[in-house]
C-alpha cells in the first residue's frame, strides 16, 4: 500500500499509517495477477480526477477509497488524500497523492482503479500535466450549484491535449441549491461534452459513488502497452520517506520494471538500483514487479527530490527505450522572494527547514541571500503566488519560523548593451540602467470566469493591471469568459484579492505564462536618512512605480517611531526622489523624578527597551523596528 | 540654548557644591492629608494614633541597624514621602534623636525635609527651623488656583505664596519650590506665568516635573478612559525648553534634569548622592537603600512594613546586586540627568573592556547631533540632550553587550 500519509507534509513519513483499519491488509502481496498481461491491462483503470477548487474533488476521492477500501465510516477521516494541513484548511490540493483501489465491478471483476490526484491549483500546472500524462480518462466534476468554473475549462482543456476519455460528474446533488439542468446546459455549452453522459452524485451522502465507479469500468479506456517491450516508465511525482528516501510515483508505459533492475533516468542521465516497487494503496505493497500500464512506486536509494526530476523516464540500462516520454518539462520558479528570519538566530534553523521542504518539493529553489537591514536569509524561487504562500506557511506552522518576505518579483529578462542577455529576479541584482538595451517581462494569459454583470469592473481592473487584448465571450446566459494578456508581475500583488472584491466574490481566476514581452522598468529604492533600505528595493513598471514608492513611505512613516532627529524616508528611481514623508524628531522624555526608590524600576525599563531593540533593524543611524518591515512587506499596494 | 549655556564645568563654587562620598539617610513618611491624583508613591492618609505607631515603628527600624558600619559617618538625612509635615515637630525630633544616638552621624548632617504649603506656618517653620532642619522643600506644584485644583492640591496659589514667604523668613539654609509643568492643556504662557511667580519670590531652589501619568492613580484611570492624556511630544519639548531658558536667565542653573539651583551650595546635597552610586540606607515603607552595588528596599506597603518591624526584623522586601552591564546602565542613566554628565575614566575603572573607544562612534554622532559635548572622556548633554537622556543612554548601550 502506498505510504501516502503524511508524504507531502514536510514532516517525516509515518511508517503505520494511523487510520488504516486493521482489515486492510497491509502485508498481503500484490493482488492477484490474472495471468495473462492482457488480462491485467483490461483490470486496470487509471484515472484522475479534475475540478474546481471547492467543487468536491477530494470528496469524492475519499468517498471512492472508501467504497473500495471498506474503511469504516467513523475512522475516516475526511479528505484522506489532501494530508496536509494547508490543504485541508484551505479545500485545495497542492501536492498530488496516489492510491490504488480495488473494485469489484458488477460484471464480477476485481478491478485495479488507480487514482491520480491531480493538484488544483493553477501554480501547479506542471505537476497536473504530469498526472494527466498518467492516465487514460478523467472524472470531471461539476459542483451542481456553481455550475462550470474556469478551472473546470482550464483542467479540461489540459485533459484533452493528452487526449484522456472524459466523464463529467455532477457533484453536490443533495444541495438545495442544486441546479442539475443548469449545470447539464453548461456541460454541454461550455465543455462541449455530452450532458447526458454525465452521472449524476453526491460525495457527500455516498449517492451515486456506485455509478461513479461503474462508469470508470465502463467508461474509461484499458491502457495499454507492452510488458516486453524496452522499459518506459513515467515518473508522475516523488515523495520522501525519512527511512527509505526518494519514493519514485511511476505509471509503466511499456516494458516492465522488476526489483533489483539497473534502471537510468533518461533526462538527468543517472543510474539506480530498483530495492522495492510495487502498488500504492491506503500504504506502500511491495511486488515483484509492474508491468506496463500500471501505477506504482519505486524506491532505488535516491537520496533527494533534487537528484531526480519529476517527469523525467526511467528506462533499463541494459534494454534502454529509444527515447524519453514525451512531455517533460522542467518545473520552472516564476516568483522569487527572499525570506528572512525575524531574529537572525534563527538563520540556521530556516537554512534547515528549506532543506526539509526541498526534499519532497522538487519545484521550490533556494540559494542564500543577504540584507544589510535584514541579515543573512534565502533567495526563493517559486511557481507562483500560492506556492510562495504554501511554503511560507509550511515554514511557520512546521518549523515555528517567523519570517518576512521581501516583495515577490517576477524574472526579468535583460538585454545589456554588450548584447549579453541576463534573467534577474533580484533588485540587488539589477544592472545599472545605462548599461540596458532593454528589458522583458513575463505576460499571462488571464483566463477569468464572472458573471455578466461585472464585465465593466473587470475590464477596468485588467485595464490597470496593464492587461492587453482584453476580450470577452459569452459561455452561457449571463456567465462570462474573460482573457486579457496581462503581465505576470501585476497579478503578484492583490489581483486576486481585487478581483474578489470588484466581483463580490463570483470571479474566479486562472492564468498560463504566454512569453515574454518589452516593458518599462523601474527600480524602486527605499531610502531612509539617504541610507538605501536594500530588502525594500523592487522593480516595478515606470508607471507604477511612484505609487509603490508613495505606499511604501507611508508604511514605513507609520511604522518608524520617532527618534531623536529628523527623519526622512524617500522612494527613489536612481537618483530622482519620487516619494518623501518625514518623521518628525522626538524632543522630550519622560524624564519624571529619578530618586532612591525609582532607580531600579527605571533602569528595569531600559533593560526591557534594550531587549525590544535587539529586534530593531538598524538602517543608518535609524532604527527600523521589524514590524514596520512586516507592515510594508506583508500588504500588497493596491496600486 | 545649548550646553555651552548650561553649567557643566567645574568652578570654584560648584567645587564647594561637590558631591561628599558619604552615606545619606532617607527616612519615608508615608503620610498624606489627602492623595494627589498623580501620586504614585507610597502613600496613605492617616490619623494621629497612627501616626504616632509609625514613628515607634521608624524609630526601632532605625535602631535595627545599629552598630552597623557604613565606613563613614552619614552626612544628609532627607525627609520624603508622602508629606513628612503630616508629622508633628515631637515626632521629627524623635526620629532625629534615634537616629543620632544609634548611627555614625555627621556632627551636623545636611537635614531636607518635604512639606506641604498648607502645613507652613509661622510655628511649624520655627519648629523645623530649631530641629536644625537646612532646606526646606515645599510641595507647592503650582501658583494658579485652576491647576492646583486640577492637581488636587489642597492649598491655592495665595496659600503658596505666603508659605514660601514664611519659609523665607525662617531662616532655612535653602527653600525649595517643586513645581509641575505639562498639565494638560497648559499653554507655555500660562506655564511662564508659574514659573516667574516662583522666581519672584527667590527660593534657592527651583525642581520642575514634567506631569507623567501613572498607572493605577487617579490620572492614570482616567487616563484609561480617555479622559486624560499626556501633553504632546513637541509642546513638552517646548515647556521644558522655556523651563531651563527662563530659569538659566534668573540665575538658576540646572545641575539635573529637574533640578535648578541658584548657587551650587543650593543643590540638593543628598539627591546628588543618588545619581552618583553614593550609598544611601533608607527607612519607612518604600524606602530603598544603596551601598556597594547592592541595592534593597522595604515593604511597600505601610501594615506589611509594620508587621516586620513589630517582629523584630528588617522590613526588607526584596534585594538585588547591579551586575556589571546593570551598572553601567545605570551609572549612563544617572549621569546623564545631570549636567555633570558621565566620566568615562571613571566607568572604565569598572569594567575591563574600554568602552570609551567602543562607545565613540555613537558618542560622535550624537555630538553631531548636538545632544551631547565632549571634555576629554567624559560627555554632559546638551540642553536637548538632557530632554532626552533616556533616548541618550538607549543610543548608547544599544548593540553593547557589556561584560
Amino acid at each position: 500500500m502506498g505510504d501516502w500519509s503524511g508524504a507531502w507534509t514536510g514532516r517525516e513519513a509515518v511508517p503505520d499509517h494511523p487510520f488504516v483499519p486493521s482489515f486492510i491488509s497491509v502485508d498481503t502481496p500484490q493482488a492477484p495477477t490474472l495471468g495473462t498481461h492482457e488480462a491485467l491491462l483490461d483490470t486496470t483503470r487509471n484515472f484522475c480526477i479534475i475540478a474546481h477548487i471547492d467543487h468536491g474533488k477530494s470528496t469524492l476521492a475519499d468517498r471512492l477509497i472508501q467504497q473500495c477500501g471498506g474503511v469504516e465510516l467513523r475512522e475516516f477521516r475526511d479528505q484522506i488524500l489532501d494530508s496536509m494541513d494547508i490543504e485541508r484548511e484551505r479545500g485545495i490540493t497542492i501536492k498530488s497523492n496516489t492510491v490504488t483501489l480495488e473494485y469489484k465491478a458488477n460484471d464480477g471483476i476485481l478491478y485495479h482503479l488507480n487514482l491520480i490526484d491531480t493538484p488544483g491549483h493553477v501554480d501547479f500546472s506542471h505537476e497536473v500535466r504530469r498526472s494527466l500524462m498518467s492516465c487514460e480518462g478523467a472524472l470531471l466534476i461539476v459542483d451542481a450549484a456553481q455550475g462550470v468554473e474556469a478551472q473546470t475549462v482550464a483542467n479540461l482543456y489540459l485533459a484533452m491535449e493528452y487526449d484522456l476519455e472524459i466523464v463529467p460528474v455532477i457533484n453536490k446533488i443533495d444541495l438545495p441549491a442544486a441546479d442539475v439542468d443548469r449545470a447539464r446546459e453548461e456541460i454541454d455549452a461550455d465543455l462541449g461534452l455530452d450532458p447526458f453522459e454525465a452521472i449524476l452524485c453526491s460525495a457527500k451522502t455516498g449517492a451515486g459513488i456506485e455509478d461513479v465507479l461503474e462508469a470508470i469500468v465502463t467508461k474509461l479506456p484499458p491502457p495499454i502497452g507492452d510488458a516486453k517491450e524496452p522499459l518506459s516508465a513515467l515518473i508522475f511525482d516523488a515523495q520522501y520517506d525519512a527511512y527509505r528516501g526518494v519514493v519514485l510515483l511511476v505509471r509503466v508505459r511499456e516494458g516492465t520494471l522488476r526489483k533489483g533492475q539497473q534502471i537510468r533516468l533518461m533526462h538527468s542521465d543517472k543510474e539506480f538500483e530498483i530495492e522495492e516497487l510495487g502498488l500504492l494503496k491506503l500504504k506502500r505493497v511491495p511486488s515483484k514487479q509492474l508491468e506496463a500500464g500500471e501505477v506504482g512506486y519505486v524506491i532505488a536509494g535516491i537520496k533527494t527530490i533534487q537528484d531526480i526530476a519529476i517527469g523525467d523516464t526511467i528506462t533499463d540500462v541494459k534494454n534502454p527505450a529509444p527515447a524519453p516520454l514525451p512531455g517533460y518539462q522542467e518545473a520552472r520558479p516564476v516568483v522569487f522572494s527572499s525570506i528572512y528570519p525575524l531574529s537572525t538566530d534563527e538563520y540556521e534553523d530556516l537554512g534547515r527547514a528549506l532543506d526539509k521542504l526541498a526534499l519532497n518539493d522538487a519545484a521550490l529553489t533556494y540559494e542564500k541571500d543577504s540584507s544589510v537591514a535584514l541579515g543573512f536569509g534565502y533567495r526563493c524561487g517559486f511557481l507562483g503566488l500560492l506556492h510562495l504562500e504554501v511554503v511560507q506557511e509550511r515554514l511557520k506552522r512546521e518549523y515555528d519560523l517567523a519570517l518576512l518576505l521581501s516583495a515577490p518579483s517576477v524574472r526579468y529578462r535583460v538585454l545589456l548593451k554588450t548584447g549579453d542577455w541576463v534573467n534577474i529576479e533580484s533588485p540587488s541584482l539589477y544592472p545599472d540602467p545605462a548599461n540596458i538595451e532593454k528589458v522583458e517581462e513575463p505576460f499571462i494569459k488571464a483566463a477569468i470566469m464572472i458573471p455578466e454583470r461585472y464585465i465593466g469592473a473587470v475590464m477596468e481592473l485588467c485595464r490597470e493591471r496593464r492587461g492587453e487584448n482584453t476580450t470577452f465571450n459569452y459561455l452561457s446566459v449571463g456567465r462570462v469568459e474573460l482573457t486579457s494578456e496581462m503581465p505576470l508581475g501585476e497579478v503578484l500583488f492583490d489581483f486576486y484579492d481585487r478581483l474578489k472584491t470588484v466581483t463580490q466574490g463570483y470571479g474566479s481566476f486562472d492564468y498560463e505564462i504566454i512569453d515574454y514581452r518589452e516593458t518599462d522598468l523601474a527600480k524602486v529604492d527605499i531610502l531612509v536618512n539617504g541610507e538605501q533600505v536594500d530588502a525594500l528595493s523592487q522593480l516595478v513598471h515606470r508607471d507604477k512605480a511612484r505609487a509603490r514608492a508613495m505606499h511604501y513611505c507611508d508604511r514605513l512613516e507609520e511604522n518608524i517611531p520617532k527618534q531623536q532627529f529628523k527623519i526622512a524616508i524617500q522612494g527613489a528611481i536612481g537618483g530622482t526622489i519620487i516619494a518623501r514623508k518625514t518623521i518628525t524628531a522626538f524632543r522630550k522624555d519622560v524624564t519624571a523624578k529619578c530618586y532612591g526608590g525609582d532607580i531600579s524600576r527605571k533602569r528595569k525599563l531600559l533593560e526591557k527597551q534594550k531587549e525590544g531593540k535587539k529586534r530593531m533593524k538598524m538602517v543608518g543611524s535609524v532604527e527600523i523596528p521589524q514590524k514596520a518591515f512586516v507592515a510594508v512587506l506583508k500588504t500588497d499596494p493596491g496600486s | 540654548m545649548t550646553a555651552k549655556d548650561l553649567p557643566n564645568r567645574p568652578s570654584t563654587d560648584e567645587a564647594e557644591a561637590s558631591v561628599s562620598i558619604a552615606p545619606g539617610l532617607y527616612l519615608h513618611i508615608p503620610f498624606c492629608s489627602k492623595i494627589c491624583p498623580y501620586c504614585d508613591f507610597s502613600v496613605l492618609t492617616g490619623t494621629e494614633e497612627r501616626k504616632a505607631q509609625f514613628t515607634v515603628n521608624l524609630c526601632r527600624e532605625i535602631k535595627s541597624w545599629r552598630g552597623e558600619d557604613w565606613a563613614r559617618p552619614f552626612d544628609t538625612i532627607y525627609f520624603g514621602g508622602g508629606t513628612p509635615s503630616a508629622l508633628a515637630p515631637e515626632g521629627i525630633f524623635e526620629i532625629l534623636e534615634t537616629l543620632e544616638s544609634n548611627l555614625d552621624l555627621e556632627d551636623s548632617p545636611w537635614i531636607q525635609f518635604e512639606a506641604n504649603p498648607e502645613d507652613c506656618s509661622k510655628s511649624t517653620t520655627a519648629s523645623w527651623r530649631e530641629l536644625g532642619i537646612d532646606v526646606l522643600s515645599l510641595g507647592v506644584q503650582s501658583f494658579d488656583d485652576d491647576q492646583l485644583a486640577f492637581l488636587g492640591r489642597r492649598h491655592d496659589g495665595r496659600g503658596a505664596r505666603l508659605a514660601v514667604e514664611t519659609a523665607l523668613d525662617a531662616g532655612f539654609s535653602a527653600v525649595s519650590i517643586d513645581l509641575i509643568f505639562g498639565l494638560p492643556g497648559q499653554t507655555p504662557a500660562r506655564w511662564q506665568q508659574d514659573l516667574e511667580a516662583a522666581i519672584s519670590l527667590g527660593p534657592q531652589h527651583i525642581s520642575c516635573y514634567q506631569l507623567t501619568i501613572h498607572e493605577g492613580t487617579s490620572f492614570g484611570f482616567r487616563a484609561q478612559r480617555g479622559q486624560l492624556s499626556e501633553m504632546p511630544n513637541e509642546d513638552q519639548a517646548e515647556l521644558f525648553r522655556i523651563t531651563h531658558r527662563r530659569l538659566a536667565e534668573h540665575g538658576y542653573a540646572a545641575y539635573e534634569v529637574s533640578n535648578f539651583a541658584s548657587a551650587p551650595r543650593f543643590r540638593s546635597r543628598h539627591n546628588q548622592k543618588y545619581w552618583q552610586h553614593v550609598p544611601y540606607l533608607g527607612f519607612g515603607p518604600s524606602a530603598h537603600s544603596y551601598r556597594g552595588r547592592r541595592r534593597w528596599w522595604n515593604a511597600r506597603k505601610l501594615p506589611n512594613w509594620q508587621r516586620l518591624v513589630e517582629a523584630g526584623q528588617r522590613p526588607i522586601e526584596d534585594a538585588e546586586t547591579l551586575d556589571s552591564s546593570q551598572f553601567l546602565l545605570e551609572a549612563l542613566m544617572l549621569g546623564l540627568r545631570t549636567t555633570r554628565g558621565v566620566d568615562f575614566d571613571a566607568l572604565s575603572q569598572e569594567h575591563s573592556q574600554d568602552l570609551w573607544t567602543e562607545r565613540l562612534p555613537v558618542i560622535e554622532r550624537l555630538v553631531g547631533q548636538g545632544f551631547l559635548t565632549v571634555h576629554g572622556r567624559s560627555i554632559a548633554p546638551t540642553l536637548e540632550g538632557l530632554a532626552i537622556a533616556e533616548t541618550l543612554v538607549s543610543n548608547l548601550v544599544s548593540n553593547l553587550d557589556i561584560p
